[in-house]
């Protein structure tokens, strides 16, 4: 951790913080949470804590944004990896086709996405994906375009460099290359693109979840919020929406500020 | 106090019935050479779109996205207005024991769905009329984009104001807002200018959640519900129409930024 810049420690403290507090509060010990929680009942669902719902949702929400992060992160380095192998007409071909992706509007073809999805499930051709793969799988099919860009352009900057070069002259192969000089070189940007695909994808599955277009079961942050915002109609409904948007907000800022920091002064590569 | 308009959908609704998946077929005309045109030869016809009374005619669907279009319309000023807002803050925070505010209010701001904003509004909102709704559907679009322009914005001031000509033009006896004017603001506009075609389409997009929760019928109440009732040729042309429309509005952009800016030109020649 010596090489890690002190803003992405606190960013990456702050992620992990909430991580294992989901998992301990949301999923091990969730008796002793609604015995505690000073937020009291929610309305809308009285055998309930709000703290109940607000941390199981934030377990599912990130276990959610880390499965699709990671996937698009993959899908980007590997789109990124084969553009530069292939080079020439072949690249700028792919990369018109990333920018075509990249244009789009998450929530909308989330949406779409889920729409295909629930209704080929429901015909029966699920494919075993269940609510919460076919969440993971439309957030990353929409999600791996930014990192495509990022990859590539991190590649073609490395690629400009003297080792590689010298590897080049050497006799080295573009897959070995890749392998052994690039890719060690780019680890530490791929943590700063996934851990900036995180939040993105967290909040594009709470608005889907809370139009109530996706099934996440257990519930996740945002349809917790979208069946309880009724609540909001009660005196004191608020303490149903803050929590959630509060524990949005700091897994938001955590992921942030490891991601700027990280992609801002990446570590030497050893 | 007010009721919300927002709905749940039960899970029965969500089953596709034999008539259901009948109806996907004809109205997408799958099987079909040129099938996929279906949906937008009944728009032509003026027939209704969609499997029952949910459906929209080719007026409706103008209406409805000129009223989202408005939104977005009114969200664009007040982006705009927080985005210098808060690049002036952002300068003025960096000298001092704030700097770190500089990064947490983009990821504060970041960290929140349109919708929370519009929950915490629409009680006292939904029902009083008046453009009301509208105008807060713009106030919690804008948020977000305006704090990212005003992040750009913040960053290409400050690296402006570090130059030579600036120093230059004051050491010349010109005012500081002046400099400003005549000489910074011009150089920051291409950066606002990238900017600006992503954050409308952030605008356009962030309206769909708050015209749900804030019970406006125009397009993205539109889309949800049609998403929501599987009225898949409905989702297919309002797919369609909003693509089109961001194309539309990116192109508008880029043209804009040909004209405003002489370098593109220089760089495209």
């Amino acid at each position: 951790m010596s090489g890690v810049p002190s803003r992405a420690r606190w960013g990456l403290v702050l992620l992990v913080g909430l991580g294992v507090l989901s998992l301990v509060a949301g999923r091990l010990f969730p008796d002793t949470l609604a015995s505690t929680c000073p937020l009291g009942v929610d309305p809308m669902r009285p055998d309930r804590t709000v703290c109940e719902l607000a941390f199981g949702g934030l377990w599912v929400s990130l276990a959610v944004g880390l499965c699709a992060g990671g996937l698009a992160t993959l899908i980007g380095l590997l789109v990124a990896a084969v553009a530069r192998l292939l080079g020439g007409a072949w690249e700028q071909t792919i990369l018109r086709g990333v920018d075509a992706v990249f244009a789009l509007p998450d929530v909308l073809v989330v949406m779409v996405l889920q729409l295909a999805g629930q209704s080929l499930a429901d015909a029966g051709h699920s494919g075993g994906l269940g609510p919460f793969g076919l969440m993971v799988a439309s957030l990353a099919l929409v999600g791996w375009a930014g990192p495509a860009r990022m990859f590539r352009n991190r590649l073609a900057t490395l690629e400009g460099q003297e080792f590689i070069a010298a590897a080049r002259a050497l006799g080295g192969g573009g897959t070995h290359i890749l392998r052994v000089h690039l890719w060690p070189a780019l680890r530490p940007f791929a943590l700063a693109v996934f851990l900036s695909r995180l939040p993105t994808a967290i909040l594009t599955e709470s608005t889907v979840s809370f139009f109530g277009i996706a099934r996440m079961e257990p519930m996740s942050l945002g349809r917790y919020l979208g069946t309880s915002y009724a609540a909001l109609i009660y005196e004191g409904g608020s303490r149903v929406v803050l929590p959630a948007w509060a524990l949005l907000v700091l897994l938001v800022l955590g992921a942030s500020l490891a991601s700027q920091a990280l992609s801002a002064s990446p570590r030497k590569a050893t | 106090m007010a009721m919300l308009p927002l709905t749940t959908e039960s899970d029965a609704k969500r089953q596709v019935s034999p008539e259901l998946a009948a109806s996907y077929k004809r109205d997408l005309g799958i099987g079909e050479p040129l099938g996929f045109l279906r949906p937008w030869e009944k728009l032509w016809r003026g027939e209704r779109l969609g499997t029952s009374a949910q459906g929209i005619t080719g007026d409706e669907l103008a209406r409805k996205l000129s009223g989202s279009v408005g939104v977005g319309l009114m969200a664009l000023p007040l982006a705009l207005a927080w985005a210098l807002g808060f690049a002036l803050v952002r300068t003025q925070w960096r000298k001092g024991r704030w700097a770190a505010l500089g990064d947490i209010v983009p990821a504060l701001a970041f960290g929140t769905p349109v919708f929370i904003p519009a929950l915490l509004f629409a009680p006292a909102v939904v029902e009083r009329g008046h453009m009301l709704p509208e105008l807060t559907a713009a106030l919690v679009t804008s948020l977000w984009p305006g704090i990212f322009l005003g992040t750009l914005v913040g960053d290409a001031l400050e690296t402006e104001l570090s130059r030579d000509y600036v120093r230059t033009a004051l050491g010349k006896g010109l005012s500081p807002g002046t400099v400003l004017r005549r000489h910074v603001l011009p150089n920051v506009l291409p950066a606002l200018l990238d900017a600006v075609g992503p954050v409308a389409t952030t605008l356009l997009a962030g309206s769909f959640a708050a015209e749900r929760v804030l019970g406006l019928p125009y397009f993205g109440q539109l889309y949800v519900l049609a998403v929501l009732n599987k009225q898949v040729a409905v989702v297919v042309v309002a797919t369609t129409t909003f693509a089109s429309l961001l194309v539309v509005v990116s192109l508008g952009v880029e043209v804009l930024r040909h004209v405003v800016d002489p370098r593109s030109r220089e760089a495209r020649a």
